[in-house]
This record gives C-alpha cells, sequence and structure tokens, in this order.
C-alpha cells in the first residue's frame, strides 16, 4: 500500500495479529478505574446520593456473600465421591465377612482332616503320630495353648491431629519385634490371631500392616508360647528390646509385655501339599484312606520357599 | 469505600450462614470465583493506584462473574464447555498475574 491511493497508511504494528494477547497482558487494569478518575479530576468529585450509596452497599452485600458461598460450596466434598466411597466401603464389609467365612470353613475342614489322619495313622504306626504333632507345632498346622508372652504394640496419639508416620506402628517394628522372639526361644508366636510360620511375610502396604497378606488393625497383640518369664528376659537382651524401648521412649508408642498362664494360638492356614511319599517300611494304607491323596506321608507338608 | 465494607460484611455472612448454592448454578461457580478474583486484584491495583471507585470496581465485579459464567454456559450449549472454561482461565489467570506484579511493584517498589 503507498500514499497514493489517499488515505495515509497506519504504521503496520508487527505484531497486530496477537493483539488479543498484549491487551489482556498490557491492560490488566479496568480502563474504566482510569477514565473515571480523569473525569473526577476535570469535573470535580461526583455528586453521591444517599441512594446510591445504599445500593452499592447492597450489591457489594450480595456479591461478597455469593462469593463466599460459591467458594464454600466448591470445598465441600461433591456427594457422588462421598456415594462412590460409601459403595466401596459395603463391598470391602462384605468381602471381608465372606473370606472370614471361608477362612473359618477351612479350619474346620483342617481339623476334620487332621482328625481323620491321626485316627488312620494311629491304628498302624504310632511314631508316625508322634512325629507329625511335632512337626505341626513347628508350622503351625495345628493350634496350641500354653504359657507364654503378650506383647500389645499401640499407636501413639496424634498430636494437634497431624498424622506422623513415625509415631505408628510399623511393619519393621512388628518384623524386629517377631524376630527376637523366635531368637529368645519362643515356640510359637501370632500377631492379631494369625500364626506366624516360617514363611509368613510382614510387611506393610501402604499404611496397613500385612501378615500373610492380612491387613491388621492396631493394637497389634503379639502372642508368643514359651517360658513367659525367662522369654521376657531374654527378649530384653536381644536387640528387640533395646527397639520396644525406643519405640516407648522416642515415639510414644504404647508397649505392653505381661506374662499369661495360657494363651490360644490358632493354627496358620493350611499349607500346601507340595511332596508326598510313602516311606520305606511302612505298609500301604488300603480302604478307608486309598482315595484321597496320600495322607500317610512321613515328612509333613512344608511349602517352600516365598 | 462502602463497596469495599459491603463486600466483607457479604463475605463474612457468607462464611457464618452457608448459604446452600443452587445446583443448577454449580457448574458456573469456579469460574465465578476466578472472575472474582480478578476483579478482586484489579480494585486493590487501583486502590494502590489512587484511582479506585466504587461504582467501578462494583460493576466490574459484578459484570466479571456474570460474563463468566454467561460464557460457561454458552460452551456448555454449544459443546465446547472445558474448552471455553480453559480459555477464560488463562485469560483471567494473566490479568490476575499482571494485576499482583503491579501490586507488589507498589508494595515493595521492586
Amino acid at each position: 500500500m503507498t500514499s497514493r491511493h489517499g488515505d495515509s497508511p497506519t504504521a503496520r504494528v508487527p505484531d497486530a495479529s496477537m493483539s488479543l494477547l498484549n491487551d489482556v497482558a498490557r491492560m490488566p487494569l479496568e480502563p474504566a478505574y482510569r477514565t473515571v478518575a480523569d473525569q473526577r479530576a476535570r469535573e470535580g468529585r461526583r455528586r453521591v446520593t444517599v441512594r446510591h450509596q445504599t445500593m452499592s452497599a447492597l450489591l457489594a452485600v450480595m456479591l461478597g456473600l455469593a462469593t463466599a458461598s460459591a467458594a464454600l460450596a466448591l470445598r465441600a466434598p461433591q456427594p457422588a465421591v462421598l456415594a462412590a466411597r460409601a459403595i466401596i466401603e459395603k463391598q470391602i464389609a462384605e468381602r471381608t465377612a465372606a473370606v472370614d467365612t471361608l477362612r473359618l470353613q477351612n479350619a474346620e475342614t483342617a481339623q476334620q482332616i487332621a482328625a481323620l489322619q491321626a485316627t488312620v495313622l494311629a491304628a498302624h504306626d504310632s511314631p508316625l503320630v508322634d512325629q507329625l504333632a511335632a512337626d505341626s507345632v513347628l508350622s503351625g498346622a495345628s493350634a496350641l495353648t500354653g504359657p507364654g508372652l503378650r506383647i500389645t504394640l499401640s499407636d501413639a496419639p496424634d498430636v494437634g491431629g497431624v498424622v506422623d508416620p513415625d509415631r505408628r506402628v510399623q511393619d519393621v517394628d512388628l518384623q524386629i519385634l517377631v524376630n527376637g522372639l523366635w531368637a529368645a526361644g519362643a515356640e510359637a508366636i501370632a500377631v492379631n490371631d494369625h500364626r506366624l510360620t516360617t514363611t509368613t511375610a510382614v510387611r506393610s502396604a501402604g499404611s496397613a500392616i500385612l501378615v500373610d497378606l492380612n491387613p491388621l488393625v492396631g493394637p497389634y497383640v503379639v502372642d508368643a508360647i514359651g517360658d513367659g518369664a525367662d522369654l521376657q528376659t531374654r527378649l530384653a537382651r536381644v536387640s528387640a528390646g533395646q527397639h520396644l524401648a525406643t519405640l516407648r521412649t522416642t515415639y510414644s508408642i504404647g508397649v505392653d509385655v505381661s506374662a499369661k498362664n495360657s494363651l490360644e494360638l490358632p493354627a496358620a492356614s493350611l499349607p500346601e501339599l507340595r511332596d508326598a511319599r510313602v516311606p520305606a517300611g511302612v505298609p500301604p494304607i488300603g480302604g478307608s484312606a486309598s482315595a484321597g491323596s496320600p495322607t500317610g506321608s512321613g515328612s509333613p507338608p512344608r511349602t517352600g520357599g516365598g | 469505600m462502602i463497596a469495599v465494607l459491603g463486600l466483607v460484611i457479604g463475605v463474612v455472612a457468607g462464611l457464618v450462614f452457608e448459604p446452600t448454592v443452587p445446583v443448577s448454578l454449580q457448574p458456573y461457580l469456579p469460574i465465578a470465583v476466578v472472575a472474582a478474583l480478578d476483579a478482586l486484584f484489579g480494585g486493590l491495583r487501583a486502590l494502590l493506584d489512587g484511582i479506585f471507585d466504587d461504582r467501578v470496581f462494583l460493576v466490574s465485579f459484578l459484570s466479571n462473574v456474570v460474563v463468566a459464567a454467561l460464557i460457561v454456559f454458552l460452551g456448555d450449549q454449544l459443546g465446547v464447555g472445558s474448552q471455553l472454561s480453559t480459555g477464560v482461565v488463562v485469560v483471567l489467570g494473566i490479568r490476575i498475574f499482571s494485576n499482583a506484579a503491579a501490586i507488589r511493584r507498589h508494595l515493595f517498589k521492586a
């Protein structure tokens, strides 16, 4: 474009295509503020009537009210989220109940199997029965009753509503305690009525402690069968005793150790049968037990690895 | 100043009485609150510039909120609600940022 066509060309702004963004970035203040200020400077203060004042005040109150309630409404949790949460909570409760029922059935069946096993074996070979009984104590396959030590760990109370993971009982604490108890000569251990075996894992998922994949809730009751007083003195000597003292003094975690005359430890979940053989010299059992799995096994079922 | 006073009274009343917002208005709340913030920052900057005016403040506040809600409504009707909301938030966000920077320069001279 040249000036030959009449109207003089305005200097082309190089970033004309971005005028909108420029406007936004360079003129963030309402231009009306400046306009009104200029007008006031020229004509003096505007006359303000009482009606005008009242209107302004009312409008301001309304706007403030609307903004505050809008902000509050946005901060409130959405009902849909709450509903979903309730459904999931219900499902968790239902499934947990179902698992408990199945576990109970499992235990009953295991008891029946053990009873049948005992009767069948007793008729033929008594040393095998004794060995099986001893092995099932070690492997946690049978429930036990006896004197022992009960140690209860409970989370420290929150200070000022702040959840501090250090003041919670952690999987490491339970691991150290359980290992310490084994080292002190405990014959059998259960945590919150979950019997520990050679393959039991104590670990954490999120903030929950799992024993054999079963989530536990505090307080954590660790039952160990053995000579109560003896266990207690030996536990104090190993590093676990030191650890318990640290938990109590530094993190205010509740540690309660008491000797009990009679503790009842449940059987562990039944181990899988991986390998079974009829030992040499034992006549094959006919009749009643022939249909099932080879129950007359010399070695108790053990799960390996893990 | 009567506008600021009224606004404060309104906010306190809102916090105390916690009125419920009609469900039909819920989708417009986020943008409306951002628009209100923009108006607030604009007003604060004007105050520091010495050109604050009750009427301009209230009108800009009201029009900001209404226009923002209208844009969301229009976007929802046309099927571009979320994109339009993003655009509005970007523009208002830039304005809030520049105003906040100007306020900072006023207060700290830096």
